[in-house]
């Protein structure tokens, strides 16, 4: 549909007004929210992931585009509710305790939201409990956990002792990242997934949660 | 040669007689090597015997912070204000590390940026910069004025750095107002420094993340790097001898000619986890040189002695004897780094034998 190519091409180029004015005009004109959603609004976000991973675009056009996703999400957000879209999957996602660094897993979120996912960002120095209850609570598929430094990555391996304490770790996706962390560490701490890159993350959350569902 | 004199000697590469060793603690380390190794009030510095010191902070004309509260809704008992009106709050279970809050953060119009009372910086004011470059030259020891938030980092703890991002995407006019202010703030401190006397300008602003640089080259030459070009030129127009060192963690090779072009002549810290030491140096060690290069992320946390020991004399070998690396660890030394490894890396710098 040229309508929701048209959105997904300027949400890429970060037009906010634009996509929110077009993201109006599709639902005036009838259009099944959820199409808006997938492919106006998700596929624009997932081409952007894409070039992000690649080193195509950096850190600012990623900003621009989740901030043109977010104002059509605005006013989508409740059309979506009416007609009872469900997300992908649901993630908490936060910077572990101690650590007070928010600027990549704020991008992990804008990339989870542009994957489909109902996101729960907790902010940052939060405790492995946090986690946990805002998990349950939300009856999330994923927690992400970011640490920029060498000295708060062992809060990941706090987070999953206390799931297993709690009697909790196998109903977890368990993602790991943030500067100092590497596939090494997830496998030592028994993390499922380590991803480089807030893109890779998003992507790999996705496929491993329609893997789950579809299962 | 003074320790100052190997230093200036070694970071112009033009030979060495010595080592120098050069890390910084945080304040946990700082207290355990007080009651540990120097005993109570010792200056690991001094213990050390490193090379430089800084001159310290510049003291700006209006040093009453109270008239950035305008900016903040709630002034929180555990979050002070710097200098430049930037808040941070410390949380109990953050040790030295705080979480920072930009008082232009909610700004939309140039107006905002241009009534914003950000601190102005005069030689009057700073007279004593000059006695203290003066002592610290009479004890053998080189003077380092130290801005390592130079213009990126700085602009971006007032207005915030996803903020800044988007402006300078999609409104020019209001990132080019915050550039601008701060261009001219540390334009103005660095010439303080530099008519002081002092031997090395560090100046600074993170470019690179852990596997890519923050922005493309385009966004970066059109924004940054002339203004760190005009900067360095107008203090070298007064002291063409200054040092000019440059930090950026992370990975920042696609920025390292434009560094160069701009006029840096040595770059800290080669994050050893981001960019491989050997190459660098094969492609830049004839027009810079380096400070860092010992990963705080991988060997110093979690290494052995002995690693931390054959990755400082491996990188040395790699400059060679004319110089070109201070070899140091590349960040501040966390809680985490035990001190084996810290007394490894300072002996590994005394027992070096040049090849």
């Amino acid at each position: 549909m040229e309508l929701l190519q048209e959105m997904s091409e300027l949400l890429q180029k970060g037009k906010a007004k634009k996509v929110k004015a077009l993201v109006q005009q599709a639902l005036d004109e009838g259009v099944d929210p959820k199409e808006i959603l997938n492919e106006g609004l998700l596929s624009g976000m997932m081409i952007i992931g894409g070039k992000f991973k690649n080193n195509e675009v950096f850190v600012p056009e990623v900003l621009v585009a989740a901030r043109a996703m977010n104002a059509g999400l605005s006013i989508l957000e409740p059309k979506l509710v009416e007609v009872g879209n469900e997300p992908v999957g649901r993630a908490v996602i936060g910077t572990v305790q101690g650590d007070l660094h928010d600027i990549g897993k704020n991008l992990v979120c804008m990339m989870f939201k542009g994957a489909g996912f109902e996101v729960c960002d907790l902010g940052v120095d939060v405790s492995s409990d946090a986690f946990i209850d805002k998990a349950e609570e939300m009856h999330a598929d994923v927690i992400g956990m970011s640490a920029l430094l060498s000295t708060t990555m062992c809060q990941m391996q706090a987070c999953i002792d206390r799931l297993k304490e709690r009697g909790l770790r196998e109903k977890y996706i368990v993602m790991i990242g943030g500067a100092p962390v590497t596939d090494d560490f997830a496998r030592q701490i028994g993390a499922d997934y380590y991803t480089p890159d807030a893109a890779s993350a998003a992507e790999t959350a996705r496929s491993v949660v329609l893997e789950k569902k579809s299962a | 040669m003074t320790p100052r004199e190997n230093l200036l000697h070694l970071l112009r590469r033009e030979g060495y007689e010595t080592v120098p060793v050069e890390f910084m603690l945080c304040p946990s380390l700082e207290k355990s090597f007080q009651e540990e190794i120097g005993g109570p009030g010792a200056d690991y510095m001094e213990y050390f015997g490193m090379p430089w010191r800084r001159v310290g902070e510049l003291i700006p004309e209006d040093t009453d912070i109270t008239r950035f509260y305008p900016y903040y809704d709630e002034i929180k008992d555990n979050m002070e204000i710097d200098e430049w009106g930037v808040g941070h709050e410390s949380s109990p279970t953050s040790m030295h590390m705080t979480k920072m809050h930009h008082p232009l953060e909610d700004a939309e119009e140039v107006e905002e940026i241009e009534s914003y009372p950000i601190p102005v910086y005069t030689e009057e004011k700073n007279v004593w910069v000059k006695d203290r470059v003066k002592e610290l030259h009479e004890k053998g020891l080189a003077s380092v004025g130290n801005m390592q938030c130079t213009i990126w980092e700085t602009a971006w703890y007032i207005r915030g750095m996803e903020n800044l991002m988007m402006d300078m995407l999609s409104d020019e006019e209001l990132a080019e107002a915050v550039f601008d202010m701060v261009e001219k703030m540390s334009t103005d401190r660095a010439l303080i420094y530099a008519k002081a006397g002092v031997d090395i300008l560090y100046l600074g602003d993170d470019i690179g993340m852990q596997h890519s640089i923050m922005m493309s080259e385009e966004m970066y030459s059109q924004w940054l790097y002339p203004r760190l070009k005009r900067l360095i030129s107008k203090v070298k127009e007064v002291r063409p001898d200054i040092i000019v060192i440059y930090h950026s963690c992370g990975y920042i090779e696609p920025f390292i000619n434009y560094l160069i072009d701009a006029g840096i002549d040595v770059l800290n810290p080669i994050q050893a986890e981001c960019m491989e030491f050997k190459e660098i140096y094969e492609k830049y060690g004839d027009r810079i040189s380096f400070h860092g290069t010992i990963g705080t992320q991988t060997v110093m946390p979690f290494g052995t002695p002995e690693e931390v020991k054959e990755n400082v004399w491996g990188n040395l070998d790699i400059a060679g004897e004319k110089g070109g690396l201070m070899v140091a660890p590349t960040h501040l030394l966390e809680p985490e780094v035990p001190w084996a490894n810290i007394l490894a890396y300072a002996e590994a710098c005394r027992e070096y034998k040049k090849k």
